[in-house]
């Protein structure tokens, strides 16, 4: 299928979902105060924003906090509407009302390229594209924590909602003291008056309720938060030990369940002998898992402690049985793709020129190919969920990035209505996309449909974790450059083939808009058909293949992999240019400033040029995804042989800066995460067995091993874009880049080994 | 069998060969201390037995007889923190905060025996893992901690 019959026939497809609509701006995600949770004294002025009796300004929080800091982001926006301080915000869990959706994270699934779809001047074609999709999104209604979107999707709505409500409190003053709102003022919770009268927020609440009034955000100029490196409002609890994620959950009564699930993966239960293992001590019962939300069949032991659950999982008999298909085989899959890059075509998400025509005449042409593993996400809080049937009732507690797929799934398990189902979401340790899945979820509550009423917590062992995911999937690339006779490339063409995640997810979470046939999936080709560079022809093609490993969202996603090979690919470039890596990507970006502004300003903090301690190397990367552009620039020598990573410096262009020290911690955070996988993440499946089990044999960087991380941030005042994602994808190029220049040896395999 | 939790006396009904974590988290519901991996890789389990920093995931509730078991609950107070959960603060570096306890008793078993730790000597001791990559603010809030500490003690 070519592009453009496929985005018309998205179109065409999704015609019936928007009949009968009209125009639905950030405004219609205000919501009506009813969307709220009610609570005694508090007033809701509209969906987002509640007054409590004492003042205190409320905020509905539809967003997971996984350390990203999207509790502390959210309130920022609110404070500074309302002139509060940052600690006087509360937050609230959000309903499952549609205007909590993700708009901004639908609407970046769409694969345009971003020279196109950034700014203010789109074409018609992109114009229509986000319309239509936004549309979409917004009836959908998915509340989803992903895709570094949080703070895109919430900019205008959510200003908007605590705009809206500054606007109708400050009327409600107006009319009280019948005074002209321009001597009004607010700070710190109340509203003030040239004459000396003043009302905290909670006085005028009732009024303000029969005030609404027209609004819009404040102008950037008058900004005292937004732009500042606030404190996180998670970090007290977070030192004390009071924080309260998914494992944490305490309820009278509670039992604690472990699960077995076939190690094979898509295997099930051939025979099961639990006679022992339910002899032991503290140890309820046993319950069958089937195949529920993507997971593999096996069993839950419950019991008194979860010590107890993991001594009686052990000593259940079980005879397990390999899937209809036979076995996965990471290595074999690896070959498929491979070959199927020679027989298949693919899906053709960018072309540009024409690269046929280039490579006819070629005098010289440059080609590789390059591979990536399957990773595992490695939360440092293993799955896990908490429920309890009771009365007709299901309550559910899990650190869950998709409330709304955890409801959903819930209630299909325990056969129930949605509206009988409720969700308590909790802190997340850790979600990195793994928690996009809720399989962990239906798990638990089938447990607990067992269990007469009693809660039950539902907790994974680090292996089931690791042999259990929902992994990024393996890509291959084959890449091929026309040069001219200076070894000037003018026409590149990257082919790429591995699994699709979206139609897999959306299959297993949204089982109703799942269909037959597989729409082309943005997140395989992201990373690879969005290139800044201006080479005369380009051509991008992906193969979308179905090798039945489970596959799922890892933090950056299409990009994880596809900025290795891209990045990579271009330092080749460079090198077969003669050229320095840095000065022959500032050559290309003539035409994308954005970019070139945030490659130069890393180059220049990281003094790229001067001379280096012998034994040291530099590597460059750029980088765009999740609407952020990001440059990087690290340092490598050889320890023992092996790598070691002395200095990374980032820079970003994420729009406008909410909080720069979140941004900070972000990038930090992506180089221990990208370092991590460019060193050691491989996950290898044989005979349908996933080999990794733990961190002796899946490891992550240490503290030792972490390099210094210096961020730069490129002053903008586009609307926010992605943070929590971006930082990662530039890592393992720069890294490979720089082991080029150490080494000589170009490696173009995940992880990277010398 | 009683044991000695956080400074207080308590008599624990739990089978001996519980690992303590266990018996932390789900015997007295205390639940500071994390379950990382079960395997003493992680550390986001880890205690003070004596003093002395262990993961308390491998080690059985046995172990604690006669000993002075201290969690991530009893390293500092409300009114009078740690150094080192000030420094934590100061320094912003939890990030989704699971490892968190595990890292501060960690640190603080590092700063007992240590007053003036060197990069080397925190590289040494700070093995606990951390997936959210907050090892470059730990470095800083454990120097910070030793700092004040020492100010302090001056």
């Amino acid at each position: 299928m070519k592009r453009r019959t496929w985005i018309l026939s998205a179109l065409g497809a999704t015609g019936a979902l928007v009949v009968g609509w009209g125009l639905m701006p950030a405004r219609s995600r205000m919501g009506s105060p009813a969307t709220m949770l009610p609570r005694h004294g508090d007033v809701a002025l509209n969906g987002w924003i509640k007054i409590a009796k004492d003042g205190s300004v409320v905020l509905a929080m539809p967003r997971s906090e996984m350390g990203q800091g999207v509790h502390t982001g959210l309130a920022m926006l609110v404070a500074e509407e309302l002139d509060v301080p940052l600690a006087s915000v509360r937050l609230e869990p959000a309903t499952h009302d549609k205007i909590y959706g993700n708009v901004a994270m639908l609407v970046a699934s769409l694969p345009f390229h971003p020279l196109e779809s950034e700014g203010d001047h789109k074409p018609a074609k992109v114009q229509i594209g986000e319309w239509m999709v936004g549309k979409i999104a917004r009836e959908l209604g998915i509340n989803a924590t992903g895709g570094s979107s949080s703070l895109a999707d919430a900019w205008e709505p959510v200003r908007l909602a605590a705009a809206a409500a500054r606007a109708s409190l400050l009327g409600a003053a107006a009319a009280h003291w019948q005074v002209p709102v321009a001597q009004l003022h607010m700070d710190a919770g109340r509203v003030h008056h040239a004459s000396g009268r003043s009302a905290h927020f909670g006085e005028l609440a009732a009024d303000a309720l029969r005030s609404p009034a027209p609004a819009v955000p404040k102008p950037r100029t008058d900004w005292k938060l937004i732009g500042t490196p606030a404190a996180r409002s998670d970090v007290p609890s977070k030192v004390d030990g009071s924080a309260q994620f998914g494992i944490d959950v305490r309820l009278p009564g509670m039992l604690f369940a472990t699960v077995r699930m076939c190690p094979m993966l898509g295997g099930t239960v051939a025979a099961l002998d639990d006679k022992a293992a339910r002899a032991m001590p503290g140890v309820r019962k046993v319950v069958a898992l089937d195949a529920v939300a993507g997971s593999t069949a096996g069993f839950a032991v419950v019991a008194q402690t979860h010590w107890h659950a993991r001594r009686a999982a052990q000593a259940v008999q079980v005879q397990w049985q390999q899937r209809a298909g036979g076995g996965l085989d990471s290595a074999r899959i690896q070959q498929d793709l491979l070959n199927a890059l020679q027989t298949e075509k693919g899906f053709t998400f960018y072309e540009k020129g024409d690269a046929t025509a280039a490579e006819a005449t070629a005098p010289q042409v440059l080609e590789a190919t390059y591979t990536a593993p399957y990773l595992a996400h490695a939360t440092m809080e293993p799955m896990n969920c908490t429920a309890q049937f009771k009365d007709g009732k299901l309550e559910v507690w899990a650190p869950t990035q998709v409330p709304g797929f955890a409801r959903d799934v819930a209630a299909r398990v325990a056969k129930l209505d949605a509206e009988q189902v409720t969700v308590h979401v909790t802190l997340l340790g850790g979600g990195f996309g793994r928690r996009l899945d809720v399989d962990f979820v239906a798990q638990a509550v089938r447990v607990a449909m067992a269990c007469e009423g009693l809660p039950v917590q539902l907790l994974w062992s680090r292996e089931e974790d690791t042999t259990h995911d929902f992994y990024r999937p393996l890509h291959v690339a084959q890449l091929r450059a026309v040069l001219d006779a200076q070894g000037q490339a003018h026409s590149l063409r990257i082919h790429s083939a591995g699994d699709a995640i979206a139609p897999r997810w959306t299959a297993r979470n949204l089982p109703a808009l799942s269909g037959p046939i597989d729409a082309p999936d943005k997140t395989t080709a992201e990373g690879l058909f969005d290139l800044p560079y201006g080479f005369t022809h380009q051509h991008m093609a992906h193969v979308a293949t179905r090798a039945e490993v489970p596959v799922g969202f890892w933090r950056s996603v299409g990009h994880s992999h596809n900025a290795f090979f891209s990045e990579s690919f271009v330092d080749e470039l460079a090198h077969a240019a003669k050229a320095d890596p840095l000065a022959y990507r500032q050559a290309l970006l003539k035409d994308a400033p954005r970019y070139l502004a945030v490659l130069n300003l890393a180059a220049e903090k990281a003094a790229w040029g001067r001379p280096l301690p012998e034994g040291h190397a530099r590597g460059i990367a750029l980088h765009e995804s999740f609407g952020s552009i990001v440059a990087q620039v690290l340092e490598v020598s050889l320890q023992g042989g092996r790598p070691r990573v002395h200095q990374v410096v980032c820079a970003i262009d994420c729009g406008t800066v909410i909080n720069p020290a979140l941004v900070a911690q972000q990038m930090e955070s992506a180089v221990v995460f990208g370092l991590t996988a460019a060193l050691h993440g491989r996950i290898d499946i044989q005979d349908g067995v996933v080999q990794q089990s733990n961190f002796h044999n899946y490891p992550l960087l240490t503290l030792a091993q972490t390099p210094v991380v210096h961020t730069w941030l490129v002053p903008s005042t586009h609307a926010p874009s992605g943070v929590g994602e971006p930082g990662v994808p530039p890592v393992a190029p720069a890294l490979a880049n720089a082991l080029f220049v150490l080494t000589g040896k170009r490696l173009r395999a995940l992880p990277l080994t010398l | 069998m009683q044991l000695r939790i956080n400074g207080q006396s308590v008599e624990v009904n739990a089978d001996p060969e519980m690992p303590i974590l266990w018996m932390l988290r789900d015997v007295l519901n205390l639940t500071g201390t994390k379950f990382g991996c079960g395997i003493a890789a992680c550390g986001a389990c880890t205690v003070h037995l004596d003093g002395q920093p262990v993961r308390s995931c491998s080690v059985p509730v046995s172990a604690a007889e006669g000993k002075a078991l201290t969690t991530i609950e009893a390293l500092g107070r409300k009114d009078q923190p740690h150094p080192l959960q000030t420094a934590w603060i100061a320094e912003q570096v939890p990030q989704c905060g699971y490892c968190q306890s595990g890292m501060l008793m960690a640190a603080s078993a590092l700063l007992a025996a240590n007053k003036n730790p060197s990069d080397a000597d925190i590289d040494a001791a700070m093995t606990n893992l951390c997936r959210c990559g907050s090892y470059q603010r730990v470095r800083a809030a454990i120097h910070r901690a030793a700092a004040a500490m020492r100010a302090g003690a001056a």
